[in-house]
């Protein structure tokens, strides 16, 4: 027999109504709840556009989860932040040397198990080399990037960049902060003196760089190249070829020492709950088809070498074992180890 | 006298606990848990062994060059503090004294107008001001003023444009009300007996509406020091200041303890702004020290 309903007092009213409202907001997350959910982080831009609509999708659909990502950068001191145990993030992705200070940290896995992960076997040597924790899914090469309409000519060496010209025109990176301009402090003690680990001739060649402009992120200074603001800075490939076919009169210099590598890292959290699921997402990223797509979408050189791009792509990234040979890397540890004395130094050098 | 009365909490009490709570567990919480990041050696919530330690500050007094920085932010904040004053202190008068009331709110509006941008956008809109090939340096070489653009942006000058566009508003904002309460019979008395407008000024308005003098600049200049985006974005990195360097620190060095001894630096400071403003506003209203 049903109890009959009461007349409706104001209390009921008001309990009634918090549940209703309560289940709806609720209603979308306890039915995804059985999902696992793989918490991820990633870059913004073109990279997280078709990440959101097709790659993350795919994998969502094929591995039954759901993708949690976080593009919001800094993501290290979030992880920083987090519990050991249970990790902001299962999988990380970053620069090389933000994956090397997390590692020496202890907040991700420094290596990538070949058996959980396939398509390991695929990958030039270079993305799992030992200046690599985890796995560098693709790369970019840095090098120089100059305006064609200014009468630049014959710029085939990174002491170009020197060249009086290029004097109020000159773009480089706040180096404390970027992996650009880090890399570039490497070379300019290889340039300059005996090696990437000659401070002092590094410091000294970045003191005469000046004047230069500095920007903390590379697509700070894509648009300074594009406004003209900027006539000849350091770049990564992809900041210049991703404007292909938009007519911009700006182009990408490979010096002939060489281009530094700028590599996009995979590593995994070691308190992850979601390690197969982690394993599976680092496989995933490293297969052929997910790897064009990417690449021919960001103009980043694939890490598996069976990847086989399209001509366009194919003819400037690096897609084959003799181009690979040009990237040079840098001992990411070996610098975060002389970070502070660095950061103190260039922070003087390029002071107003 | 009843002692049930007496026990009693007021209902005013009562009404403050949820803001007092608030208060206390999103404002004095971080501040002391940052005190307390500042003398150890790690985070003890994710590391095992951590111990007491000076480093950070012993860091700080031991490279000039962080002395410098702190020069630096308090050198930007005082000069922004005193150009904003003295584009809004007429501004206020002119607001405060003004009889049409459309004038009234024409002037508020133009003074509101620019928050209601936020300060990224109006930021980025100095930049394509001031920049080598913004608005600026093209017209004055296209009239063939200048060959070779001027240097206005990644200066202290920049950025004080920049911050001082930004908190003019909250100057005159504060001046307006303070001198909108001053008798204005006291200046006509003042006039009435020989004194000039400008000294009927001088010596009757300037001394009655300083402490909104102060209280407009204790606002400006603390929310100069801890500015982080404009001078960023209109010193090109090239002006370091201490919120650019605490920054620094957190996302790019992972050191939380020497960023949390910069901001208890930056958080000392603006107390002792705030101490000074407290006397000096004591000793100018003929108090000893406000209590």
């Amino acid at each position: 027999m049903m109890k009959a309903l009461g007349p409706l007092s104001r209390r009921r009213f008001l309990t009634a109504s918090a549940s209703l409202g309560i289940g709806t907001i609720a209603a979308p997350y306890v039915a995804r709840a059985d999902d696992p959910t793989l918490r991820i982080t990633g870059w913004g831009g073109k990279w997280g556009d078709i990440m959101k609509a097709e790659i993350g999708p795919a994998f969502e659909s094929e591995f039954k989860c759901k993708l949690q990502t976080d593009s919001a950068f800094p993501y290290l001191p979030k992880l920083q932040a987090s519990s050991r145990s249970a990790p902001i993030y299962d999988v990380l992705h970053t620069n090389s040397n933000e994956q090397w200070a997390a590692a020496e940290m202890g907040l991700i896995e420094p290596k990538i198990d070949p058996k959980l992960v396939p398509n390991l076997a695929d990958v030039y040597p270079y993305a799992i080399s030992d200046k690599i924790v985890g796995v560098s899914i693709f790369t970019s090469a840095i090098g120089l990037g100059m305006r064609t309409d200014k009468g630049y000519s014959g710029v085939t060496s990174w002491k170009d960049l020197w060249d009086a010209k290029y004097n109020g025109v000159r773009g480089g990176y706040v180096i404390p902060v970027n992996s650009l301009g880090q890399a570039f402090l490497m070379m300019c003690g290889t340039l300059f003196g005996k090696g990437q680990t000659d401070l002092d001739a590094a410091y000294a060649a970045l003191e005469k760089l000046k004047p230069i402009k500095i920007v903390d992120f590379t697509g700070a200074m894509e648009k300074m190249l594009l406004s003209g603001e900027v006539g000849m800075c350091v770049i990564h490939d992809s900041g210049i070829y991703r404007y292909d076919g938009q007519n911009q009169p700006t182009d990408f210099v490979s010096p002939s020492e060489g281009v530094l590598s700028l590599e996009q890292v995979l590593t995994i959290t070691p308190g992850s709950k979601m390690k197969e699921l982690a394993n599976a997402y680092v496989n995933y990223m490293l297969r052929p088809e997910v790897q064009k797509r990417l690449a021919e979408t960001v103009w980043y050189s694939p890490a598996n070498k069976k990847v086989k791009l399209d001509a366009k792509y194919d003819a400037k990234l690096l897609t084959t074992p003799e181009k690979v040979s040009k990237l040079i890397q840098v001992d990411w540890k070996w610098y975060n180890e002389r970070k502070d004395e660095i950061d103190q130094r260039v922070n003087r050098i390029f002071r107003a | 006298m009843n002692s049930t009365a007496a026990t009693r909490p007021n209902g005013l009490a009562l009404f403050i606990l949820p803001s007092a709570l608030l208060f206390a567990l999103f404002f004095f919480l971080p501040i002391g848990l940052m005190a307390v990041m500042s003398v150890l050696t790690g985070n003890p919530v994710v590391m095992p062994k951590v111990a007491f330690t000076t480093r950070h500050y012993v860091r700080m007094i031991g490279d000039p060059f962080y002395l410098e920085v702190i020069w630096t932010t308090v050198r930007i904040g005082l000069v922004t503090t005193l150009v904003a004053l003295a584009i809004g202190y007429p501004l206020a008068h002119w607001m405060a004294r003004i009889k049409s009331r459309t004038g009234h709110a024409l002037l508020l509006m133009a003074v509101l107008a620019p928050m209601l941008t936020g300060i990224v956008v109006r930021t980025f809109a100095w930049m394509t001001l001031l920049s080598d090939k913004g608005v600026v340096n093209e017209t004055l070489m296209s009239l063939g003023l200048i060959s070779q653009p001027l240097k206005l942006m990644y200066t202290e000058t920049g950025i004080v444009v920049g911050l001082v566009h930004i908190y003019v508003p909250f100057m005159v904002l504060t001046l307006t009300g303070v001198i909108g309460r001053i008798d204005e019979r006291l200046e006509q008395a003042a006039e009435n007996l020989g004194a000039s407008p400008l000294r009927a000024f001088l010596e009757v308005t300037l001394p009655l509406s300083l402490p909104g003098i102060l209280a407009g600049s204790l606002l400006v200049f603390a929310l100069a020091i801890s500015a982080y985006v404009t001078p960023i974005l209109l010193g090109g990195f090239q002006i370091m200041t201490l919120p650019i360097l605490i920054y620094q620190q957190i996302s790019a060095n992972f050191n939380v303890g020497f960023a949390a001894a910069l901001g208890i630096v930056l958080l000392v400071i603006s107390l002792l702004l705030v101490v000074a403003y407290n006397r000096a506003l004591g000793l100018v209203s003929g108090q000893r020290e406000l209590q």
